[in-house]
């Protein structure tokens, strides 16, 4: 039991971190692992184990905003008051600015984008564990980075600049 | 004829290597010649590469200690449940429709009681079937016992409503003792029946009938002459009617008749 939640342990904890923030991050990724050892059992196998993880994590994560949102009565511009998370990596200020940018966006973009874009899962992957259809997975994704392109403005644009010289 | 209106929304498949060659042929075709949309694609093309560098977030050290405390927690509230709702628990985590999808669960069970009507009924059908050679093939006609006569009220002197002349009252009490009789009378038939009938048993179900006979006439011999006597008479009738009949039921259904 211990084994598998230090497998999953960054990954579950990063993606609820990501979706419903950093303060009930730690409340959602408990009641992930509550319900993956106490249904590890009845697992039928029917998807990856991970699979069957991340859908745990991100149905925990959306109901749990869900709730948040129907206590507080706030919307996604609430979310913008929750503190970036620590950065380490070089590149610091953008990635400081796309993990703002990611906790305005509404819910279900955000799910999409860090199934995709930060976990690296395939279109088949997200579609299983969101429980749609792969094209409205590709189309949610097409829509949450234009979202995220609104959000982060200029700044994005100037790191465009900065980089590469081509797209392709 | 390529637009930015055509060419924008396939940015982020073609971005994502999701476009086959043909189609990406013209999206990079669209890129080399409008500066807009090669600016777009590099903005979008930053923003993915700045998702999946993100850096892993580290979980608090607490976050194990909560799990195994939520984790006894719900050993504890499952101990206290009563057996039938760990049961129906049980059997809902193996429901083979997902749980995430209650709408759909009222429609299962009522799909669920119509099959089991349909078997039901279905079953009964082949029951009646089954059992359709004893109804259809002529069975020997068997005596039946004689229907019990409305006994007289006690509060009724039947000299009073008797017609004039008429020996009522002895003719009442000879009633017992002829009821007896014909109980015995349809008894002997029937055993002419069942020795008809039986070379065809084996030799388990002859000494079955033997033992059954057997105890059945003595509780005759035992009961009090009047009621009992005659109630032992009709265990006695039931049960050779029985035997005779399903030994006709036997017969029929392997097509000896």
């Amino acid at each position: 039991m211990e084994m598998l939640y230090h497998q999953y342990k960054r990954r579950v904890f990063g993606m609820a971190h990501r979706i419903v923030g950093t303060s009930d991050a730690e409340e959602v990724a408990q009641e992930v692992f509550v319900r993956v050892f106490r249904g590890l059992a009845t697992f039928r196998g029917d998807s990856a184990l991970s699979t069957w993880i991340y859908r745990l994590t991100v149905n925990a994560a959306l109901s749990h905003l869900a709730r948040r949102g129907r206590r507080h009565e706030v919307g996604d511009d609430g979310l913008t008051e929750l503190p970036a998370p620590p950065i380490t990596e070089r590149d610091s200020a953008l990635a400081a600015r796309i993990e703002a940018a990611l906790a305005q966006l509404p819910p279900g973009y955000r799910a999409i984008l860090v199934l995709h874009d930060v976990e690296g899962l395939s279109h088949e992957e997200c579609a299983t564990i969101l429980e749609c259809r792969i094209g409205t997975c590709k189309s949610q994704l097409h829509k949450a980075r234009a979202r995220m392109r609104e959000l982060l403005g200029p700044s994005i644009a100037a790191h465009a600049m900065n980089t590469s010289g081509s797209p392709e | 004829m390529t637009t930015c209106e055509t060419i924008q929304p396939r940015l982020t498949a073609y971005l994502d290597g999701d476009l086959d060659d043909e189609r990406g042929s013209v999206v990079r075709g669209h890129l080399r010649e409008c500066a807009a949309c090669r600016q777009l694609a590099r903005e979008e093309a930053a923003l993915r590469d700045g998702l999946r560098v993100l850096p892993p977030v580290d979980p608090p050290p607490s976050l194990w200690a909560g799990v195994a405390a939520r984790l006894a927690a719900a050993e504890v509230a499952d101990a206290r449940k009563p057996r039938w709702r760990r049961t129906v628990a049980r059997l809902a985590r193996w429901a083979p429709w997902p749980p995430t999808m209650p709408q759909y669960a009222a429609g299962a069970v009522l799909a669920a009681a119509a099959v089991v009507m349909l078997y039901w009924r279905t079953q009964r059908a082949d029951e009646q079937l089954a059992a359709g050679p004893a109804v259809v093939v002529p069975v020997k006609r068997m005596p039946e016992p004689p229907p019990p006569r409305p006994l007289p009220s006690e509060a009724i002197d039947p000299a009073a409503v008797a017609p004039a002349g008429d020996d009522v009252t002895a003719d009442l009490r000879a009633e017992p003792a002829r009821t007896t009789a014909s109980y015995d009378q349809v008894i002997e038939e029937l055993m002419k029946l069942a020795s008809e009938a039986r070379p065809a048993w084996g030799d388990d179900q002859k000494a079955a009938f033997d033992t059954k006979l057997v105890a059945l006439r003595s509780g005759i011999a035992r009961a009090a002459p009047g009621r009992t006597q005659q109630r032992a008479q009709r265990a006695l009738i039931r049960y050779l009617q029985n035997a005779v009949v399903r030994d006709d039921v036997v017969l029929a259904s392997r097509g000896a008749r």
